[in-house]
């Protein structure tokens, strides 16, 4: 019974902290407030009762209902705590402020103000199957809790393993390469919370009808560490594992508690050392396991894809990687760079700048490290942006990207200013950037980083990721043989199934810009992606973006290396201390003396 | 008018232990980049070392320095054996958190099964009151305010004007240049976490001397508290902390006095949340640039 309601509850912990990486302690707030709901809607009005307990509100409802409405009511509560998120707190003061609000809550709830009967709590809440309390219903309460439990699993499989759990994996790992991708991050933990809050609710709901009874004590602010040990213990982001964890500790650990011999002179000791155990063992698995008894699984795709190595079950065989064409030939063809221009061909058709910097000022403190910078960038080109350290280039390319709001200026993209959008807005619009030092999401596949960078999936909708493969499974298959493509033509096939965080600097570089070509880009904003790049990666980089360019794709190419400027730039902007000096072709530019200058002053 | 001077008297004197343990909290902080949960257990300990110490007849004043120095060198132990080790496999933010809470839970129900859940107290008499102008204080109350000032004082001097001090603000500015510098910031590291112990144990036990009676939840309460004067100061601020347990310990006096004194922490606590979501870098933080600003 309690694992069944502890089940549904840790499922829905997981599905915040161990996929999304939501650190909510206040999740079991959520719970308790399931449970006061469905208190409230059965027992009927306050008067009633006789007056040996009082509340504000009283219903009598039947109990399936009450369930339902408690289930909605810890969504509200679920989608008011996620507004804690709309200020980008760093994670541990966002796990503070929900810690406070937890302990408010029971406080506020403990206070005796006629709200739900202060300390003591409501008692006779009826049991959904009739009667009160637990001895009325037994074994079929059992399988009522299990059949919604089976629910539950369900609804979350389908949350987490699938598309959409890919995209909370990717906030997770990495929230700012998650808004470089366009991916709205403030939304989808704001749909972790509400559905997880529906859990918990459901989970109280639950444990209230069967005890028939809740007070303040059932709630306290360790619960919610209780639950959230099962997820750790059991295996962050796996479903199953969590099972196992919520069998291991909220039930053996502290249900088990109760039924050790009591020590004489110490009448709780034994509950009392069950949280000494758990306090324990949360350190322990943080220090040796952090991924939990049984991991977090990847899908793998090498053997779908057909791709080399499949014989050998996932493993790299080195007489594999002689089966993928030649490069000399994937370059040849690049059928999956048409695909991933689509957007970019529509642009051309216009004579206008696809991006026009108007006076932008960007200022940190004191320092002005863009100072009224101006500057166009034509579709179909690429545009080099060149200058010494500390010119500004990246802060430019990060007002552009909207990583910075400008404090000044504009930035006009294909006609619309985008000066005060999101990052992942201007994503979304086409405006795609990668970063000086590669950001993937190091605990996805290499091929999960591509896929998730898909514009507008089915998947992400999500009252339709309920809908199941059927929803989503075609705009996968298509991405997937995009994803296949890019990957063979920047030599990663072999690493595939790899995590992103096991690749080498070059891979992890050469992936991070395949991924930017997944999100459909109409200008694609690379910062010095040839840093640090051996001669073998910076060929097939150079090659891959002449032919993107021969596709229509418009790029900003930020660099020191003047050389591979010189040879594939249409357009090159030099800036010097924070201001655009010059613009012009790369052999026009040596010329000029105040460009030399700030090279050598620079 | 009376009863808002008298408050603002109480409001100093719980102003002042407030801010001792959000000295301790934001030093952790600053050096380590911790938001150690565990703190409010150290509290704890403390207190019922003192406790311990108090019940076999010993001075309170000694008894609260014993138990400083105790907590001081547990705390070093603590972050040489877990946090040191945690932040070099390179835990997450979250999973540093959730860690400290659960030595915090660990500990602090080591406690109860050793001391129990009663209501506990040192016994102490308030030492006659002292009277200036309309605040009625009781002399234990003073005393406290007056070592309270002292050891900012000392804190001040130690961080201004020492070769260690400097270091430890280099270090919490830039450890790795700190080290560049040649600062040993490892021992530096650990010298702070003594310290914040140390804080922590004289915080505590001034804290359960002023409050007559406390239970083994002292600390965990008392945490929030902390927490919360040093994010309204500015975490990591030494400075901000102080300000911060002045500022907690005014408004908690005095909506305790004019409002509900059952909602005191409820007050401290709106004002944390509060805090974070307006200003989350506090009164004296520096507007720094985001966290993770890209590029």
């Amino acid at each position: 019974m309690y694992f069944g309601t502890d089940l549904i509850a840790t499922w829905g912990l997981n599905l915040q902290f161990g996929v999304t990486g939501v650190l909510n302690f206040a999740y079991i707030v959520d719970l308790a407030v399931g449970a006061y709901a469905y208190a409230l809607m059965t027992l009927g009005p306050s008067a009633a009762s006789g007056g040996f307990q009082s509340y504000f509100i009283g219903f009598k409802l039947s109990p399936i209902l009450a369930l339902i409405i408690a289930t909605a009511a810890g969504m509200a509560i679920g989608g008011l705590l996620s507004l804690l998120g709309l200020r980008r707190l760093r994670p541990d003061y966002q796990a503070v402020a929900l810690l406070v609000v937890s302990i408010v809550t029971v406080t506020v709830a403990e206070a005796d103000l006629g709200l739900v009967n202060g300390n003591a709590g409501l008692t006779l809440i009826p049991n959904p199957l009739g009667g009160f309390g637990p001895t009325q219903s037994g074994w079929a309460y059992v399988v009522l809790v299990g059949v919604l439990a089976a629910v539950g699993y369900i609804v979350v499989r389908r949350l987490t393993d699938s598309p959409f759990g890919r995209t909370l994996r990717a906030v997770r790992d990495d929230e700012v390469a998650a808004r470089g991708i366009g991916k709205n991050v403030v939304w989808l933990r704001a749909v972790v919370q509400i559905v997880g809050g529906g859990f918990a609710a459901l989970s109280g709901a639950l444990l209230a009808g069967f005890i028939g009874a809740w007070s303040p004590g059932a709630w306290q602010y360790v619960e919610t560490i209780s639950l959230l040990s099962a997820v750790i213990v059991g295996g962050m982001g796996n479903n199953l594992g969590v099972m196992l964890g919520t069998a291991l500790v909220p039930v053996l650990i502290q249900q088990g508690a109760q039924y050790l011999p009591a020590v004489a002179g110490h009448p709780g000791l034994a509950e009392d050392m069950s949280w000494v155990v758990l306090g324990v063992m949360i350190v322990i698995f943080i220090w040796f396991r952090p991924q939990g008894v049984i991991p977090e699984r990847r899908p793998r795709y090498r053997r779908l894809l057909g791709l080399a190595g499949a014989a050998t079950g996932g493993t790299i065989s080195p007489a594999g990687a002689t089966q993928l064409p030649s490069r000399a030939a994937a370059a040849a063809t690049l059928p999956a760079l048409h695909l991933v221009s689509r957007r970019a061909e529509g642009d051309l058709a216009h004579d206008r700048p696809l991006l026009e910097v108007k006076d932008v000022v960007v200022q940190f403190g004191g320092v002005r490290a863009v100072d009224s910078a101006s500057c166009v960038m034509q579709a179909g080109q690429i545009t080099g942006l060149i200058g010494p350290n500390g010119a500004g280039k990246s802060s430019l390319i990060n007002a552009v990207s909207g990583f910075v709001r400008p404090n000044h200026g504009e930035v006009l993209f294909a006609g619309h200013d985008v000066a005060r959008l999101s990052a992942e807005r201007r994503a979304n619009m086409g405006l795609v950037r990668t970063f000086q030092l590669p950001r993937l999401f190091p605990n996805l596949s290499a091929i999960e980083n591509l896929l998730v960078a898909v514009p507008n999936q089915r998947a992400e909708r999500t009252v339709g990721v309920l809908g199941g493969r059927s929803v989503w499974g075609k705009q996968e298959q298509a991405s997937l043989e995009t994803a296949r493509e890019l990957l063979e033509i920047f030599e990663l096939a072999e690493k595939v199934d790899d995590m992103a965080g096991t690749l080498s600097g070059g891979q992890q570089r050469m992936l991070e810009v395949t991924r930017a070509l997944m999100c459909d880009p109409r200008l694609l904003l690379l910062d010095e992606p040839l840093a640090g790049l051996s001669p073998h990666w910076s060929e097939i980089l150079e090659q891959a973006l002449v032919q993107l360019r021969a596709r229509g794709l418009s790029m900003v190419l930020v660099e020191h290396e003047l050389g591979i400027v010189d040879r594939i730039c249409d357009n090159v902007i030099v800036m010097a201390q924070g201001k655009v000096l010059a613009t012009g072709k790369m052999t026009d530019l040596r010329a000029q003396e105040e460009v030399q200058a700030a090279y050598v002053i620079g | 008018m009376n009863l808002l001077i008298a408050a603002v008297g109480f409001g100093i004197a719980s102003g002042a232990v407030i801010a001792l343990g959000s000295l301790g909290f934001t030093l952790q902080f600053g050096l380590s980049n911790v938001l150690n949960i565990a703190y409010g257990a150290f509290l704890t300990l403390a207190v019922f070392i003192g406790l311990l110490l108090v019940n076999a007849n010993v001075n309170p004043w000694i008894a609260m320095i014993v138990a400083a120095l105790v907590t001081g060198l547990l705390s070093v132990a603590y972050y040489q054996a877990l946090i040191r080790g945690l932040l070099r496999r390179g835990a997450s933010l979250g999973s540093l958190v959730i860690a400290t809470f659960g030595v915090g839970i660990a500990l602090e129900y080591i406690i109860v099964s050793i001391f129990g859940p009663e209501v506990q107290s040192y016994g102490l008499q308030g030492g006659g009151t002292v009277n200036i102008g309309d605040i009625t204080l009781s002399g234990l109350q003073v005393a406290v305010v007056v070592l309270a000032c002292a050891i900012m004082l000392g804190l001040h001097l130690l961080l201004t004007r020492t070769t260690l001090g400097r270091a430890m603000r280099a270090t919490s500015v830039n450890r790795t240049l700190a080290r560049s510098c040649g600062i040993h910031t490892e021992r530096v590291t650990q010298i702070t976490w003594f310290l914040s112990g140390v804080l922590a144990g004289i915080a505590a036990v001034a804290l359960a001397m002023v409050t007559a009676s406390f239970d083994f939840t002292l600390g965990s309460t008392f945490l929030i508290t902390v927490i919360a004067a040093a994010v309204v100061g500015g975490i990591g601020q030494p400075y901000g902390a102080m300000l911060g347990g002045l500022i907690i310990g005014l408004t908690t006096e005095i909506s305790a006095a004019f409002l509900s004194p059952a909602y005191r922490d409820v007050i401290a606590f709106a004002l944390l949340v509060a805090m974070l979501l307006l200003r989350p870098s506090g009164i004296l933080g520096i507007q720094s640039r985001r966290h993770n600003v890209a590029g």
